[in-house]
């Protein structure tokens, strides 16, 4: 991005101010420029005004003027055509990093009319046209790419339409205050985690009999209701969790002081690896970062847990998307 | 295209060829033509051009380019791009026919025109699926009709100039239509059958009496025995002093545009405006000096004179040249006047004879008149006696030539037609007429209409008339029917074609603005087609508003989150619950804290739990309305807006 078009965003994010989860567009956030079409119709109108006034001819007056008119309005409807729609962040499923993030945008036409060929665009990624029927709402995925683990926020984009004759384009900017969670790209498979219980404290294998209850932890969101400890949540007013040693064949911990000749991230990709075939293998495991401890548990809603943990471990701030 | 009409036969037949190949070969899947072969036809069809017009520049061989580069274009058109530029160029190729043909059938062509192209248009600027045909045809007429104001406003308002931007080559091929030149008996015949309007006059007050409507035309001064012409290589006849005499009569007249840049106008002019440059030549004739590919004039205004003197002196040389005939041609009617010489009769009295001839003897007045040989006068008069006013006037002009008396045709249009429908005369080729002039000592040129001798209704009703006699009654259908598709062409172009710099002077006039520059216009112009643009998006908004289906719970909320945005407080973040939202808003703002917790507690009511009678909701739009939180860093209010009397009234 130059210079010009960074100070051209700076500006036109201090002037809007930062967005809500719903945006809906006012007029004096829309903006609406000619296209190349344009250019070339308003050149066409200049040549004509001149033609008539040269040769005085009234019928190309009226020619010129009709399609003037025409062009205005055209300017109104592409205007009109964004006026009220409402925007909301819809939502981004958290990847591994390098890979495309989709952010859902969702567009809601609250106006009793149709709108036409609406569009996303974010720096890089472009998603539409789509027309929306009246009161119906469409669903459109930004999909950015990530590089780094880490929050990524939703980058700032454009909804935009060139309706009805793509001789204008009108267009707002939204920064919506969003992020999506990248995950640290798992390690390529082969380094299998360290098994056995020494000190040095690869896994911790429990091993008990079918069955056995092996004691309560706290209940996360995600955890089986079933196994949640209905009766000491009475007494206590804390949801616990039974916690079985035999349906869970093996349950490991994996821990950040098991690699420690290897660099933060590579470290950090080598975990997520470790997590992942676990959850494939559909094994119970948890996982013990320097700064957060997530006990073992398993399941969709863990492993995310489990990822997430690791995607924020020492993460600054969040990555506004490359531009 | 109505540029059919103008441009070669092979051009259109080009156009028509390339359009087919292209339809068929999207039916059946034939190949376009390659590159190569597509460079080699533009390169032939640049050529082709050049060789009909011996240029490529004008406003004829330009158009004429222009149509065969659509024509090709549609064997290449495949991107969506070339569709545009095709577009883009369809439109300009209808503007360029205008430049020469403004009737109001080209008018009603070019609105289904622009209507077909701008569907076109929507069409192809369409991105996405593609609608249906009849959903384009449907927002083509709605955005056309918003466009209509627009249009108007600007055809109205738009400063009109009087002189041009710049000329471009005159194209040479232009027909001439109209009087010619010249005049051979005969040659009018095409004319008085034509029913074409050639101009329309509106009289300011009483207009004259039908036998005074001489529209003076074309003066042909030289005779080679068949043929009376415009041009001779004479010494001019320099034009004298003249004397009007009478009432003024002041008209306006809409001409039919002609290419001689020749006008017309009631014997005798005294005043003209309306057209720069138009001045009186030295026979009484209103000339515009044509400018090279200008439109001509139209509209004028004139002030005559059915009296007058037209006083030239004529020296010996002038004289000789305004009496002299070509050798040995005519003899029997030479004889004859110089007969009536030698019975004494002076100029008067030649003149009454000549007259008393065509009266008494057996003359008729017809359109189709008997082919003459080289004595044309001769066989008129001795023979064929039967003719129209070329005729008379042609013969009675050798006989005062013959006499010794200065003579000389004078072409132009004699009468009209009153239209009922509004109150203006409609002069059609049809009334195409030739007198005679004679130059009397003292009273210098005089009109002499010999025809009105021998025909004396073809003056006072017409050309046609005379000959059908008056068979059709007033009310006939036709004729009605006739006279309303007249004033309606009038208003066409009085009004639309015509709407020139002299209308618009006239329409501001009228309308007391004629203190209004062209600069005051060009503000009007954009102010009215803004207002128009404000009424259109007021209209829009108000239909759109009125059927809004948003939840007026949200609309308060979001009202509140601004007005607490303003004192620094983020908007509510993405899954952040309104509770939640007030949390952290207090944390920032804790002097507003009640107030904030209780707009939270009363939005999610009114959102979450909303009562029948909608009371939540009306407490928490009271509670919004109150709530005018103080910015950060001003003191604490304790003013009536404060969050407290917020608190109090909740």
């Amino acid at each position: 991005m130059s210079v010009v078009s960074r100070r051209f965003a700076d500006w036109i994010r201090r002037r809007q101010g930062p967005d809500g989860a719903v945006v809906t567009l006012e007029r004096r956030r829309i903006y609406i420029l000619p296209t190349g079409l344009g250019a070339a119709f308003g050149c066409m109108l200049f040549a004509m005004l001149l033609g008539s006034m040269n040769y005085a001819t009234s019928l190309g007056f009226a020619l010129t003027f009709l399609l003037a008119g025409l062009a205005l309005v055209t300017l109104h409807e592409c205007h009109n055509d964004l006026l009220g729609i409402e925007v909301r962040y819809a939502g981004a499923p958290p990847v591994f990093a390098g890979q495309h993030v989709r952010f859902d945008i969702a567009l809601t036409n609250t106006a009793s009319v149709p709108r036409y060929e609406l569009e996303l665009r974010a720096a890089e990624s472009e998603a539409g046209p789509v027309d929306i029927g009246p009161g119906r709402t469409a669903v459109l995925a930004l999909s950015v790419p990530t590089v780094r683990r880490g929050r990524l926020r939703l980058p700032r984009f454009s909804v935009a339409t060139r309706h009805p004759a793509n001789l204008c384009r009108a267009w707002t900017y939204v920064h919506m205050n969003a992020e999506c969670i990248v995950y640290p790209a798992p390690a390529a498979p082969g380094t299998p985690p360290p098994f056995g219980a020494d000190d040095s404290g690869g896994r911790s294998a429990v091993d008990r009999s079918d069955a056995d209850f092996a004691g309560l932890r706290a209940a996360v969101p995600g955890d089986p209701p079933g196994r949640i400890a209905w009766k000491a949540y009475a007494r206590s007013d804390e949801l616990l969790l039974k916690q079985f040693a035999g349906g869970e064949r093996q349950a490991e911990i994996f821990r950040w002081s098991a690699l420690p000749d290897v660099d933060t991230e590579e470290r950090l990709s080598i975990l997520a690896r470790w997590c992942l075939d676990a959850a494939t293998a559909d094994r119970s495991f948890g996982l013990e970062l320097p700064s957060t401890f997530v006990p073992v548990g398993s399941g969709e809603q863990h492993l995310h847990r489990c990822l997430t943990a690791l995607a924020l471990f020492d993460a600054d701030e969040p990555d506004e998307v490359p531009s | 295209m109505p540029h059919w009409l103008t441009v070669p036969v092979w051009i259109t037949l080009l156009l028509f060829g390339c359009v087919l190949w292209r339809i068929v070969a999207e039916r059946r899947g034939y190949p376009m033509p390659s590159k190569r072969t597509r460079i080699l036809l533009t390169l032939l069809a640049f050529v082709a051009v050049f060789a009909s017009f011996r240029t490529i520049n004008g406003v004829e061989a330009g158009s004429a380019l222009l149509m065969v580069m659509v024509a090709l274009k549609f064997l290449e058109a495949s991107s969506h791009r070339d569709q545009v530029v095709l577009t883009i160029v369809a439109y300009f190729v209808v503007f360029a026919s205008l430049i020469d043909q403004q009737s109001i059938f080209i008018g009603a062509y070019l609105l289904v025109f622009v209507f077909v192209t701008t569907a076109g248009l929507l069409q192809i600027g369409r991105r996405g699926a593609l609608r249906p045909v009849r959903a384009t045809f449907a927002l083509t007429g709605r955005m056309l009709l918003q466009a209509v104001p627009v249009m108007l406003a600007l055809f109205v308002l738009f400063p009109r100039l009087s002189a041009p931007l710049w000329a471009l080559p005159n194209d040479p091929q232009r027909a001439a239509t109209g009087l010619s030149d010249s005049m051979t008996p005969g040659d009018i015949t095409e004319l008085a059958q034509s029913d074409e309007v050639a101009f329309r006059v509106e009289f300011v007050g009483e207009p004259p009496p039908p036998e005074a409507l001489y529209w003076r035309g074309p003066v042909l001064s030289a005779f080679d025995g068949r043929r009376w012409s415009r041009t001779w290589a004479g010494p001019r006849v320099r034009r004298g002093d003249i004397e009007y005499l009478g009432e003024p009569t002041e008209y306006h007249v809409t001409l039919e545009p002609n290419d001689r840049g020749w006008t017309f106008a009631l014997d005798l002019p005294r005043e003209w405006s309306g057209v720069d440059g138009m001045t009186m030549a030295d026979d009484y004739q209103l000339v515009v000096a044509l400018r090279r590919g200008v439109a001509p004039h139209r509209q004028y205004r004139v002030v005559s004179h059915t009296r007058y003197l037209a006083l030239d002196p004529l020296s010996d040389r002038q004289r000789a040249v305004l009496t002299r005939l070509p050798e040995g041609s005519n003899p029997r009617t030479l004889a004859l006047v110089r007969g009536w010489r030698e019975r004494g009769l002076d100029d008067d009295g030649v003149i009454d004879e000549a007259l008393r001839m065509f009266r008494e003897q057996p003359f008729r007045y017809t359109l189709t008149p008997p082919r003459l040989g080289t004595d044309s006068v001769d066989e008129f008069l001795f023979e064929t006696r039967a003719g129209f006013c070329g005729h008379y006037a042609s013969a009675f002009a050798v006989m005062m030539r013959a006499a010794g008396v200065p003579a000389r045709v004078v072409t132009g249009y004699q009468g009209g037609e009153l239209n009922a429908f509004r109150d203006h005369y409609t002069v059609r080729q049809s009334d195409a007429h030739a007198w005679a002039e004679v130059w009397l000592e003292g009273r210098g040129w005089t009109r002499v209409d010999p025809t009105a001798a021998v025909a004396s209704e073809r003056i006072e009703l017409g050309a046609a008339a005379s000959v059908r006699g008056r068979a059709a009654s007033d009310f006939d259908f036709v004729r009605t029917l006739r006279f309303a598709w007249d004033a309606l062409d009038v208003y066409w172009y009085s009004w639309v074609i015509g709407y020139g710099e002299t209308r618009q002077r006239m329409l501001l006039e009228r309308l007391g603005l004629d203190f209004a520059t062209p600069a005051l216009l060009s503000a009007a112009a954009i102010g009215a087609v803004a207002a128009i643009i404000a009424l259109l998006a007021a209209y829009h908004g108000f239909a759109q508003r009125g059927r809004e289906r948003k939840d007026p719970a949200l609309r308060a909320f979001a009202a509140f989150c601004r007005r607490l945005a303003r004192c620094g407080i983020a908007p509510p973040r993405i899954g952040e619950t309104p509770t939640a939202f007030a949390t952290r808003a207090e944390r920032e703002r804790p002097d507003l804290g009640a107030a904030i917790q209780q707009i939270a507690a009363a939005y999610v009511r009114a959102r979450y739990e909303p009562d029948a009678d909608g009371r939540a909701l009306e407490r928490l739009e009271r509670l919004v309305r109150l709530f005018r939180p103080p910015r950060r860093g001003a003191p604490a209010s304790r003013g009536t807006r404060c969050p407290a009397n917020a608190r109090a009234s909740g």
